[in-house]
């Protein structure tokens, strides 16, 4: 896995957004109550948000960014860069970054483009934003990292219908001479594409009226080819392979000490999973961060949102010794060590 | 590990009387058998035995003891 460090750059501040009021998880009318309780109990998510037709994760991105980027002060000019990391793009094209870029009233010198990334996307979000600052082909970066899962999953399908929840969030990075150096490890395995999958509606599988009927499949549930699959069993497989050495590769990057480190924020998957990899890597559970019970698995956002919800208050107090971890859908996994220092850090809003 | 105790862990997963597990059982006939259950197994295989079986192994498997066998001599008896 390749390992790296970035000096001279920082992030200055994190804000969230949810849509609307909080939805309580109920079971499909299919599902029968006993089911429905075993699996919140695994999934450890027992509200979420739920984006109306009409909102779009850019939508809740712009205004996570306009409330950041009121807190922080800064001239909205003076970005250089802007990145969207998203799955749930308003078009296939233009780049939403691009739209979302004349909706924030950026300079035209300013950069923009998408990711296409889910549960890691934040990380490497982070990582390509502070290697722009690094080269000097950015001063100032506006990371807008999120996700509507929630349209693209099948109420009738128990391994997903009870998981995903949908956030919008902003980061702004900046150069930072001083500032201690952010420490990257990243890594993929093309071959597990297919264990989290929409299948069809895009190009390779065009949509038509086969992709777009719900159909049922193994073990009752049902879905069309354009919602959301996950193979739900191969994914904790590849987690218990490939993110305790992660976590591990992190560590070593930064040549921290485990009992040094003040949180480890990992992509909120679900409870068991996130349980069962704190057990397993020996790390106290008063470090690993938790947001998953009212807000769900929300993609790429669960991270900042993680930070937001749960760090809020911490962060802005004084230095911090985090580890980031997203992995998942790809595969796709990517950690980072990241001092904090001192940054403006938003409680999670809502649109 | 002795296959009985085997056993005992494959009925805590499932949540059964201890006991209830003797090997032979049918596994499409167990409530409790389902995804999540695969995915608690993997990670019974994962503490007990430092072992990773791709899922779909797992789920090939028609008997209880089937899944012992997927561990190998590592269950005994």
């Amino acid at each position: 896995m390749p390992s790296f460090s970035i000096p001279g750059v920082r992030i200055t501040g994190i804000a969230s957004v949810v849509p609307g009021e909080r939805v309580a998880v109920k079971a499909a009318s299919a599902v029968a109550p006993d089911d429905f309780a075993k699996v919140v109990a695994s999934t450890g998510v027992v509200g979420r948000h739920i984006a109306p037709a009409e909102v779009c994760t850019s939508d809740l991105c712009a205004s996570a960014a306009e409330q950041l980027l009121a807190q922080v002060g800064w001239d909205r000019s003076s970005i250089d860069l802007l990145i969207f990391v998203t799955q749930t793009p308003d078009f296939v094209l233009p780049a939403t970054a691009c739209s979302l870029h004349g909706r924030l009233r950026l300079a035209k010198s300013c950069g923009a483009f998408d990711l296409n990334l889910g549960c890691s996307g934040y990380v490497y979000g982070v990582s390509v934003a502070a290697a722009h600052l690094n080269s000097g082909a950015a001063s100032r970066v506006l990371l807008l990292v999120g996700d509507t899962i929630s349209k693209v999953v099948s109420p009738q399908d128990r391994s997903v219908a009870y998981l995903f929840g949908d956030a919008g969030t902003a980061t702004l990075l900046e150069k930072s001479p001083t500032g201690a150096a952010m420490h990257f490890v990243t890594g993929s395995d093309g071959h597990g594409s297919g264990h989290l999958q929409i299948p069809a509606g895009m190009f390779r599988t065009p949509s038509r009226e086969e992709t777009r009927m719900a159909r049922q499949r193994d073990g009752g549930n049902v879905r069309s080819d354009e919602q959301l699959f996950m193979n739900g069993p191969e994914i904790f497989n590849f987690t218990l392979r490939e993110v305790p050495p992660l976590i591990e590769g992190a560590l070593k990057q930064a040549g921290w000490q485990r009992e040094t480190v003040d949180g480890f924020v990992l992509h909120q998957a679900n409870r068991f999973m996130l349980d069962y990899l704190a057990k397993r890597m020996k790390l106290s559970p008063e470090r690993v961060v938790l947001a998953l019970e009212n807000f769900g698995n929300t993609s790429s956002a669960s991270i900042p949102l993680a930070i937001c919800s749960r760090l809020h208050e911490r962060l802005p107090q004084g230095p911090a010794r985090l580890v980031l971890a997203g992995f998942g859908v790809g595969f796709s996994w990517a950690a980072a060590a990241i001092e904090f220092d001192q940054p403006v850090i938003a409680p999670v809003a809502h649109l | 590990m002795t296959k009985k105790d085997f056993f005992a862990l494959l009925d805590e997963l499932l949540e059964n009387d201890p006991g209830t597990i003797r090997g032979g059982e049918a596994l499409a006939g167990m409530a409790r058998w389902d995804s999540l259950a695969v995915i608690g197994f993997i990670a019974l295989l994962d503490q007990h035995f430092a072992l990773s079986v791709p899922a779909v192994r797992i789920m090939d498997c028609k008997t209880v003891d089937d899944l012992a066998a997927l561990v190998g001599d590592k269950v005994t008896g």
